[in-house]
């Protein structure tokens, strides 16, 4: 259908909506045509989201790195922090991506307990890898390494803090799609925001791929 | 949507278009390289100069990244339109990089170099040392061991 016959359709109301002359004439437009691009619109929504994250992480390693390199004696993150604590850390949060691909998987097969069962796991270990990160900053603070102290400690709680704000709004929309889970309001059909949940708590989990490797390890 | 699964119990729909991976192998890959990253890191290269120590652990985390990207987040077999709704980004980062450079790269010249501060010792009041010269507070010392 080309444009001037949708409008056509649009202006007269000729077709499925057609106005029947009992009804109030629509204050709209109808096309019977599809203007949205070629992929669903949450999904569409979901990545341009997710663009502009990448954005945001990658103006703060932009700047870290401009830092980190125009300082002369940048300390040896291995004397500051916990490596070997962050690494199992970092194993957890891959781990919770992998439950929430078979969380995933799971309603795919219609398997409802499969989904409660595996996003269950992912929320876990969400929650787990922030706790651990909090205890870390508690640790740190107590003994007087504050943002204040100088531009490491600055640049590490801003970096690794805006992530674990992520991935705490991630754990929040986890256990909002866990309770609908529950409810059984996922089929095989429709599992969309299972998904895009999924797309989110990924994205989490590359980031923090990339941060631990800058941040404690180079 | 599409309901088309592989038999492998361990394999994962990767969304509208029906393809199948392997997400235990893809898993397992991520958990051996995160493994090997901690060890080029931390022990085998800890000591050795920025270009292999920095250059090795770049080649794991955009290895990892890109697994995760690939097949966790099925980029792979995502439409068109989708791809083409991220291409812009890793040129608009490749931008912000570049704009940044110049900030390093004549960091000899700043009048305020990157990583310098104010003399806090009183020795010469008012003036700007580099970080490495500047004493040290009670709080950073404490903090380079905690």
């Amino acid at each position: 259908m080309t444009m001037s016959q949708a409008t056509a359709i649009a202006s007269h109301g000729v077709g499925p909506h057609a106005t029947g002359h009992d009804e109030p004439a629509h204050h709209h437009p109808i096309f019977d045509y599809d203007s949205g691009p070629p992929v669903d619109r949450a999904k569409f929504a979901i990545w341009l989201f997710l663009a502009t994250e990448v954005m945001f992480f990658t103006g703060l390693i932009g700047t870290y790195l401009v830092l980190r390199i125009g300082t002369a004696s940048w300390p040896n993150p291995e004397n500051r922090l916990a490596v070997g604590i962050t690494a199992a850390n970092t194993f957890l949060l891959i781990t919770s991506s992998w439950t929430m691909v078979r969380a995933l998987h799971a309603i795919q097969k219609g398997s409802q307990k499969g989904l409660v069962r595996w996003l269950g796991c992912t929320i876990l270990g969400g929650a787990t890898f922030v706790s651990v990160q909090v205890f870390e900053y508690l640790e740190l603070i107590h003994h007087g390494a504050l943002p204040k102290v100088d531009i490491f400690w600055s640049t590490f709680y801003t970096m690794t803090g805006f992530h674990g704000l992520h991935v705490v709004v991630g754990v929040i929309w986890l256990i909002a799609i866990w309770i609908s889970a529950v409810r059984g309001k996922f089929t095989p059909q429709n599992f969309l925001r299972v998904e895009l949940a999924g797309l989110y708590w990924h994205f989490v989990d590359l980031v923090w791929v990339l941060l631990f490797t800058i941040v404690y390890l180079m | 949507m599409s309901n088309d699964h592989g038999n492998d119990p361990a394999s994962a729909h990767s969304g509208d278009h029906g393809h199948t991976f392997s997400a235990n192998k893809i898993f397992v890959t991520l958990f051996i390289l995160t493994a090997a990253e901690v060890l080029w890191g931390a022990f085998l290269f800890k000591h050795s100069g920025h270009l292999v120590k920095w250059g090795g652990l770049i080649v794991f985390a955009f290895w990892k990244g890109s697994l995760i990207y690939t097949y966790f987040m099925h980029m792979k077999f995502e439409g068109w339109i989708v791809k083409c709704l991220i291409a812009p980004t890793p040129i608009l980062i490749a931008v912000v990089v570049f704009a940044l450079m110049p900030d390093v790269s004549n960091n000899d010249h700043l009048v305020y170099p990157v990583g310098s501060q104010l003399d806090k010792s009183n020795q010469h009041p008012g003036k700007v040392v580099p970080m490495e010269n500047a004493p040290k507070h009670s709080e950073s010392e404490a903090a380079e061991h905690p």
